[in-house]
């Protein structure tokens, strides 16, 4: 074990990959030394095994109720610890069902968004000019609009549910990204490597695919990672309202919306599914501040 | 120093002033009734207008419709502001004697030109509920030959056909045809409009009490009228809040700062039951739930799939569960209290007998279907407990939310596949719910009437037949017969699932006496209400 260690941490690699290899695990030493960034990875590696693991996990059928039996009971009953919804629902296993939809959401949203912001971003920055204008202005635009209520427009136009509410989220997760790939971008342009690179006769495509994109990779990272509360707090509240996931989809925003109404006498209907929103957001958030925090190569060590 | 902790010591007291009312217990005043309810339907307060659930309530409390019934008994028909009719040989004339000696709030006489000047005004308006008074024959053209003043208390009231005279009876018993003060209304009169403009917001009418003022979305305030000719109410007046959230209604009635809360949840109900300080009162409306199944859908338009989806809903559990205490089981087009209303519900879930029957249409495995769903809270909740025993024969349903106008809007442009609603009867008489279950002249897609049958594209000439054939049944026993058949066939084959009858529940505080909730909106009366 020692072996691997000082192998990876050798201040003389012998090797590109050892070097790789090495980087990688200073950074992982460096981000175990921060306890909230290490309690967010946590959360959100438990929030991954609970999707993957859902059918094996989850007590009940999350879709079908008892509405004789076992309707609004509290929780901590016997067989459903954190209590059941007016249609007789399990809420434990709506919860570890939702999750699936949570992290469907927060994945595609990044695959998406996050591409789409690059690109632009870094088009804009390394060519300047009007194309820079041009892609900004249409970025100020989208910027412009409040997050949910752009969302809310998309989707009401597409209709409801979770694809489009999903493509809805992207439609207005991209700019920031953007904005971001295009600061980065501003700054390495004119950088001596770059112009080396346009000697040899590299195309632009390829210099900002391969020489400007990883270089913007890491501040974009943690930008998105920060971003997937926000991005769960918007799906949420669009399932809230509706517009998200459809009936009998255990979506967690669509489960507080249900529980809303019973609010008074039976609190834990919309809270539990509150709660698992908040401790994933919270997750997510600590786990970003703790990638800014070893990822940023401008920080003092 | 000094000013500042003089100041402070004022702040004090005036917080201490300010503090006082909220430790006093917050009670109405002994002659003030007041009611928490959504109000938001009332678009006019002109009783040729009026089609909505609120302010028929409000119209059924402050007008005098000619004709009555005890909502106790609706057979018990009786004249209210007519005093006597009689009905000619022929069957198509009614003439009526109006009482003698009474007024309006506003001091003037009642007499038959107010009543002929009334339903001649609301013909001639042609708003929603005029096709009450239209189909027994009266159209704005000839409604002044139809309509005549015979003497200073007597009229004439004629019709193209020997209607059933328990049918025209009902018909005069609907806000429409409740007696305007023709002097007060014609004095606001502009440009010809019959007093529209201003009746709409104002008031012209002789019952217990008088709409003082209306503020949209706010309140309405009633007052005793001092010049009623019946026995003054206990109440001075009657005020109705704008509370649209449920849980509100309930804080405010726990606390008795309202003495009446009329929008509880089934939630609210149960939780109210052990109070002892509130009283839940409740009372059977006409409305029925129903899901319309399309029969422009290739599954749904199968016979064996309607029974299947019959025995697909789980009818007690949702009256006992999600809607406790507001519905009960009903499955006849006729709701409970009608004329010839069919009450056995023979249909119960039964998923093998649902899954023979889909076998037998060549759908064993089931199929996906959508249906259109008002994103209310009840409406929502009994769609996922359909959702949840459809999946049981293998029946998808996915549904589709929207709000009234948008589900509404399709419904009526029969674009849905299953439209999950509520029906509200539009006049006492079986004819009312007869003429949209069990009616269509005409299927093709621009027909011009459009009644439930037609919207779920339900092609039946011989029922429309029938329908046609019992509104003009003079013989009670016959007529009910009648309907009765009908209800039986629509049960068995129509495209509608019919699975509950709505109640309507008013939590009151303890000391509320003599609130009386009739079968429709305009029969909830608050006259013998005593505090």
């Amino acid at each position: 074990m020692t072996t691997t260690r000082d192998w990876l941490l050798s201040d003389r690699p012998a090797s590109r990959r050892q070097a790789k290899l090495g980087q990688s695990y200073r950074t992982w030493l460096d981000f175990r030394t921060n306890a909230l960034a290490f309690l967010g990875l946590l959360i959100v590696v438990a929030l991954v095994l609970m999707a993957i693991f859902a059918p094996w996990l989850a007590p009940h059928d999350p879709l079908v109720g008892d509405l004789n039996h076992t309707r609004l009971l509290p929780p901590l009953t016997e067989g459903y610890w954190l209590g059941t919804d007016d249609q007789g629902r399990d809420i434990l296993s709506r919860l570890i069902y939702g999750s699936r939809i949570t992290l469907a959401v927060v994945a595609l949203v990044a695959v998406i968004a996050t591409p789409v912001g690059l690109l632009v971003g870094t088009t804009a920055g390394y060519f300047g000019g009007w194309v820079d204008t041009v892609l900004m202005r249409i970025t100020d635009i989208v910027l412009a609009f409040p997050k949910l209520i752009l969302a809310l427009a998309f989707v009401a136009a597409l209709g409801p549910g979770i694809e489009n509410a999903i493509i809805a989220i992207s439609i207005t997760a991209w700019p920031p990204y953007a904005r971001l790939a295009r600061a980065e971008t501003l700054t390495i342009r004119n950088s001596d490597f770059i112009a080396a690179t346009k000697l040899q006769g590299a195309s632009s495509l390829r210099i900002i695919w391969k020489h400007i994109v990883p270089l913007c990779m890491s501040s974009v990272i943690i930008r998105v990672t920060l971003d997937m509360a926000g991005i769960i707090l918007t799906a949420a509240g669009l399932g809230f309202l509706g517009l998200g996931a459809q009936p009998p989809q255990p979506e967690w925003g669509a489960m507080i919306a249900g529980g809303r109404n019973f609010l008074v006498d039976y609190w834990w209907v919309a809270a539990m599914p509150g709660m698992a929103i908040f401790i994933v957001s919270l997750g997510f958030n600590l786990l970003g501040d703790g990638l800014r925090d070893v990822l940023d190569p401008k920080r003092q060590k | 120093m000094f000013h500042s902790r003089l100041l402070a010591s004022a702040a004090l007291g005036a917080l201490l002033l300010g503090a006082t009312p909220a430790v006093t217990f917050a009670e109405t005043p002994p002659d003030t009734l007041i009611q928490a309810w959504s109000i938001d339907d009332i678009i006019s307060l002109d009783p040729a207008e009026i089609f909505e659930f609120t302010p028929a309530e409000m119209a059924g409390n402050s007008y005098e419709t000619l004709i009555g019934y005890d909502p106790m008994n609706v057979s018990d028909v009786f004249g209210k502001a007519a005093e006597s009719w009689t009905v000619s040989d022929d069957g198509k004339t009614l003439s009526f004697t109006m009482k003698p000696d009474r007024t309006f709030a506003s001091g003037n006489p009642i007499t038959a030109e107010d009543a002929v000047f009334s339903l001649v005004r609301a013909v001639k308006l042609d708003k929603s509920p005029a096709f009450i008074i239209g189909q027994l024959g009266i159209t704005p053209d000839n409604v002044e030959d139809m309509i005549v003043q015979t003497g200073p208390m007597t009229f004439d009231f004629k019709m193209d056909k020997a209607y059933s005279p328990s049918l025209v009876l009902y018909c005069l018993t609907a806000t429409i045809a409740s007696v305007v003060d023709k002097q007060l209304v014609m004095q606001h009169e502009v440009d010809g409009d019959y007093g529209y403009g201003w009746l709409k917001t104002n008031y012209a009418g002789s019952g217990p009490f008088t709409i003082k003022d209306w503020r949209p979305n706010e309140a309405v305030i009633m007052e005793r009228n001092p010049n009623y000719s019946g026995d003054a109410p206990a109440m001075a007046r009657i005020i109705y809040r704008h509370i649209p959230e449920t849980a509100t209604q309930r804080l405010l009635l726990e606390k008795g700062d309202i003495d009446i809360a009329r929008n509880l949840t089934a939630v609210d109900i149960a939780a109210l039951e052990d109070n002892a300080d509130i009283k839940i009162e409740n009372g059977v409306k006409g409305s029925l739930y129903y899901l319309g199944l399309n029969q422009k859908n290739e599954y749904l338009s199968k016979p064996e799939v309607r029974q299947a989806m019959k025995y697909l809903i789980d009818y007690d559990t949702i009256a006992n569960t999600i809607m406790a205490g507001k519905v009960k089981v009903h499955q006849a087009f006729l709701p409970e209290g009608f004329l010839g209303a069919v009450n056995d519900n023979p249909f119960s879930l039964d998923v093998e007998k649902a899954k023979a029957l889909l076998a037998e249409a060549g759908l064993a495995d089931g199929f996906t279907v959508t249906m259109d769903t008002r994103n209310t809270p009840e409406i929502t909740a009994m769609a996922q407990a359909m959702q949840q025993t459809l999946a049981q024969a293998g029946i998808k349903l996915e549904i589709i939310p929207g709000d009234g106008k948008q589900t509404l809007t399709k419904y009526r442009a029969r674009n849905h596949d299953i439209y999950i609603g509520r029906w509200g009867p539009d006049f006492q008489d079986p004819h009312t719910n007869a003429s949209t279950f069990a009616y269509n002249p005409d299927n093709a897609d621009d027909a011009a009437s459009k009644p439930l049958a037609w919207r779920n594209a339900w092609d039946i000439p011989e029922l429309t037949a029938e329908t046609d054939a019992a509104m003009l049944e003079a013989d009670a026993d016959k007529r009910a017969d009648m309907y009765v058949d009908e209800q039986k066939y629509v049960m068995e084959n129509g495209p509608f699932v019919i699975y509950a009858q709505e109640i309507e529940v008013a939590g009151q505080r303890a000391n509320v006496n003599g609130m009386i909730i009739g079968p429709s909106f305009n029969d909830n009366n608050f006259a013998g209400v005593t505090k």
